[in-house]
């Protein structure tokens, strides 16, 4: 082997396996570090899981159990749980009341965009059709570091949104501000990654579609009969 | 099919009477290289152009993505697409290559005028790879592959020039620096790739983290 290809080789493997070796160490240190929220939101001191003008999908049920999803409309996971949600839906209808609130990560460029899109829509009576709306176009916007906000525009017109109203709620600091309330609640509650699921004010964590059934079913026996 | 076979390439390298130490091989295969990558963006524009949803095939992660490079206002440099100056950049290189394997010989200002355009493309890469690591926060593959065939092509032409410029000034000291750097020339642009390999590391760290969970 020539000096020329004995010093290259040795140079570039020393540094890529020092990188390496550094990568996979610091990979195993930090087990499931969750994306920070919002830097600037503060927790709420009398964080609540359910508030008044929190969003309800579809028909509040009557069994008394209510779930709540803190989401994020760019996080693959909360886009993976959307069609089991859809499904505890139609198996809980009218006895399971769920709510929807908004946690937006601050490492998904396009979070923020997104949740005051759909913010936008809501104040239109239309956050269910706006929210499955970015669930079913996120591979198309998610993960990138532009932003998407004419995307969610688009969006909004092919849902025949009045769009003079849908700009205005965009600019109005108040849908920022009411996004703002559902992170500090989240926060509040120890939230700390999306989707997150509040089963009346407890904390779940799913493991399987089983396991969330057996969950609800336990929570709506145990509820007290309306 | 054995029938047709040619002889192995190895005669007719002999025959081309290839002068040691052009930088034939190393124009033609980055020129290609560089090609292939401008023609895909320019490809990938157009699609992103007609389509904004278009999702181009190099999007692999938050990390290696087109798009957040290609929308970039610094991917229009100049006002034009940038991939519109690879597109000629490297055809140049890969005839200059092609045209040198074949027993090409050129005049000193071709190979000054070689010296200056590539000269310009890897101050402009280098413009270019701070912007996509420190500014748009995002790294596209074809770009990538742009960037490493640029710094060969440029590095060993330099050092091409920089011998013949010691043989007709008669200029021992770099005479001798020369020889040296002739005698390892991979070490300077291994050192080169490797920098900028550690500063997309030590940059996108955190993110590459993330992408492992």
């Amino acid at each position: 082997m020539s000096r020329n290809l004995k010093l290259s080789v040795s140079l570039a493997a020393l540094v890529v396996l020092t990188l390496a070796g550094v990568f996979l160490w610091t990979a195993g240190r930090s087990v499931a570090e969750p994306v920070a929220p919002p830097a600037t939101a503060a927790a709420a001191s009398d964080a609540q899981a359910v508030r008044e003008d929190s969003y309800v999908l579809g028909e509040p049920g009557t069994g008394g159990v209510t779930l709540v999803e803190f989401l994020d409309f760019e996080c693959e996971g909360c886009r993976a749980a959307y069609p089991l949600v859809e499904q505890m839906r139609r198996d809980y209808d009218g006895r399971v009341t769920f709510v929807m609130r908004y946690f937006p990560l601050a490492g998904h460029f396009n979070a923020m965009n997104a949740v005051l899109a759909v913010e936008a829509a809501a104040q239109q009576s239309r956050f269910e059709d706006m929210y499955a709306r970015m669930y079913a176009t996120q591979a198309s916007w998610g993960d990138q570091q532009v932003s998407h906000a004419d995307t969610f525009r688009g969006l909004a017109d092919d849902l025949g949104l009045d769009m003079a109203a849908y700009d205005k709620a965009l600019a109005d600091p108040a849908s920022r501000a009411r996004v703002e309330k559902d992170v500090a609640d989240g926060l509040g509650l120890g939230v700390q990654g999306t989707p997150t699921f509040f089963l009346n004010d407890r904390q779940l964590q799913p493991t399987s579609e089983e396991d969330l059934r057996a969950s609800i079913d336990a929570a709506l026996a145990a509820a007290p009969a309306s | 099919m054995s029938a047709t076979q040619t002889p192995s390439p190895a005669t007719s390298d002999a025959e081309g009477a290839l002068t040691a130490g052009e930088p034939a091989r190393v124009l033609l295969v980055t020129g290609l290289l560089g090609l292939a990558a401008a023609f895909a963006l320019t490809v990938e524009k157009i699609a992103l152009l007609r389509d904004p949803a278009y999702l181009p095939i190099c999007n692999v992660n938050a990390l290696l993505s087109c798009t957040s490079v290609m929308t970039s206002p610094q991917a229009e440099a100049f006002g034009f697409p940038n991939p519109l100056l690879g597109l000629v950049g490297f055809s140049v290189l890969t005839a200059t290559g092609a045209a040198l394997l074949a027993g090409a010989k050129l005049r000193a200002w071709f190979w000054t005028g070689l010296q200056i355009g590539l000269t310009a493309a890897f101050v402009f890469m280098h413009w270019l790879i701070i912007q996509s690591v420190f500014d748009i926060g995002a790294l596209c593959p074809y770009c990538l592959l742009v960037w490493a065939a640029t710094a060969p092509a440029f590095w060993y032409t330099t050092l091409r020039n920089l011998r013949a410029l010691a043989r007709s000034r008669s200029h021992p000291s770099l005479e001798r620096a020369v020889r040296v750097l002739s005698e390892v020339h991979a070490v300077p642009l291994t050192i080169w790739y490797l920098t900028v390999l550690v500063i997309i590391a030590i940059t996108f760290w955190d993110e590459a983290l993330s992408l492992t969970r």
